[in-house]
């Protein structure tokens, strides 16, 4: 998986937020608000390029105090969110 | 004959070097003009020109107003100006917008002219705390007020309403104002030479007392709008090319800014006198 090309993550106000600044995202039309976790999840996306859900489970794991399992699911609820979303493939 | 003229906009230089007869077009830029001086932000020279080859981008079609952006093989962006699927002209600019070019075509000579400054007086300035806005603003008691809104939403006609119904309001600008975030942080609106359909060119400044994004509704309600809310209301109101990561990082700095330490409002609004009145009572008891 990966993270559609023309998304960034700004702060704004000190909220992370996700804009379409690039000719591919240009039209998304709105801004995506962020928590401190997704954030972090967004910016490990971001770093791996192509990346799996087990990937950003345990990058998670190695932030947070969280177990593997429960790390998965909090990392597939905001996969799922983002697809629905459109801003990842 | 060929001249040079030098012109000040939001405490910006630039420069056009052009033909006379070109140059006597210029008249809304009149009151923005200065003497000759070297420390430029950027400089545009008009030429006579054939079609140039280049890569399209992305286009935008507004009101039978066709601009297409692209670059050409050497990386350099280029802008081609369109009026009812005839060209105008192209606008080539070095990376960085610090010098071009406008090829004319020879149709619609002034409209290419004005949108090829406005273009490089925006790029060239992104990165130095200032926006160009889509927007039409009033002054009252030393401060600006700007009227946001899609095209078409009433900006103008609000912005009338104020001069109409409120004593002591001017029209500053009627489409693009400039806005500069100064170095103590504070906001500034400037006058401009581009002002739309309305012959409003005046080398003017004032603190901006708030921004209040208007929609069109069958009553006046105002509410405010903090944070997020604040930039998505301005974010869409400010042109750039924002695929140009250079110029979005910029831009965001100075919309972040905004956002931050501005009152930003929404007004739901009918096109009548409550509408000037009801918004003018709430954005200037809240000057901070």
């Amino acid at each position: 998986m990966k993270i559609k090309k023309g998304f960034v993550l700004r702060t704004v106000c000190g909220e992370n937020v996700i804009v379409g600044e690039g000719l591919d995202a240009i039209n998304f039309g709105r801004m995506l608000c962020l928590n401190e976790t997704a954030a972090f999840l967004w910016k490990k996306a971001m770093e791996y390029g192509d990346f799996t859900a087990d990937d950003l489970a345990g990058a998670l794991c190695q932030e947070y105090d969280v177990d593997q399992a429960q790390a998965l699911n909090d990392v597939k609820e905001t996969l799922d969110n983002w697809t629905k979303l459109g801003v990842m493939e | 004959m060929k001249g040079t003229q030098y012109y000040i906009v939001a405490e910006h230089t630039f420069c056009v070097k052009a033909a006379d007869s070109i140059l006597a077009l210029m008249q809304n830029y009149e009151p923005f003009r200065t003497a000759p001086i070297e420390d430029l932000l950027f400089g545009l020279t008009v030429t006579n020109g054939s079609p140039v080859d280049y890569i399209e981008e992305w286009r935008q079609d507004e009101e039978g107003q066709d601009t297409i952006c692209g670059h050409t093989e050497q990386g350099e962006p280029v802008f081609e100006f369109r009026f009812g699927g005839k060209t105008a002209g192209w606008l080539v600019c070095v990376p960085g917008y610090r010098s071009a070019t406008l090829h004319l075509s020879g149709f619609q000579t002034k409209a290419a002219l004005d949108n090829s400054l406005m273009i490089q007086f925006a790029m060239a300035s992104a990165c130095l705390e200032t926006v160009l806005f889509h927007a039409a603003v009033v002054s009252l008691d030393g401060r600006g007020y700007m009227f946001l809104g899609k095209s078409g939403t009433g900006k103008s006609t609000h912005a009338r309403l104020w001069l109409q119904n409120i004593h002591g309001t001017e029209l500053m600008n009627d489409d693009n104002p400039a806005v500069r975030i100064k170095s103590d942080g504070t906001a500034v609106v400037y006058g401009t030479p581009w002002s739309g359909k309305t012959p409003c060119y005046r080398n003017i400044c004032a603190l901006i007392g708030g921004i209040v994004l208007l929609s069109q509704a069958p009553y006046n309600k105002i509410v405010r709008l903090n944070g997020i809310g604040a930039y998505a209301a301005v974010v869409p109101s400010i042109s750039g090319k924002r695929w140009d990561s250079r110029i979005a990082d910029g831009l965001h700095e100075t919309e972040n800014m905004l956002a931050s330490s501005i009152p930003v409002w929404h007004l739901d609004c009918l096109p009548d006198a409550n509408a000037a009145l009801i918004c003018k009572e709430t954005v200037t008891q809240d000057r901070k």
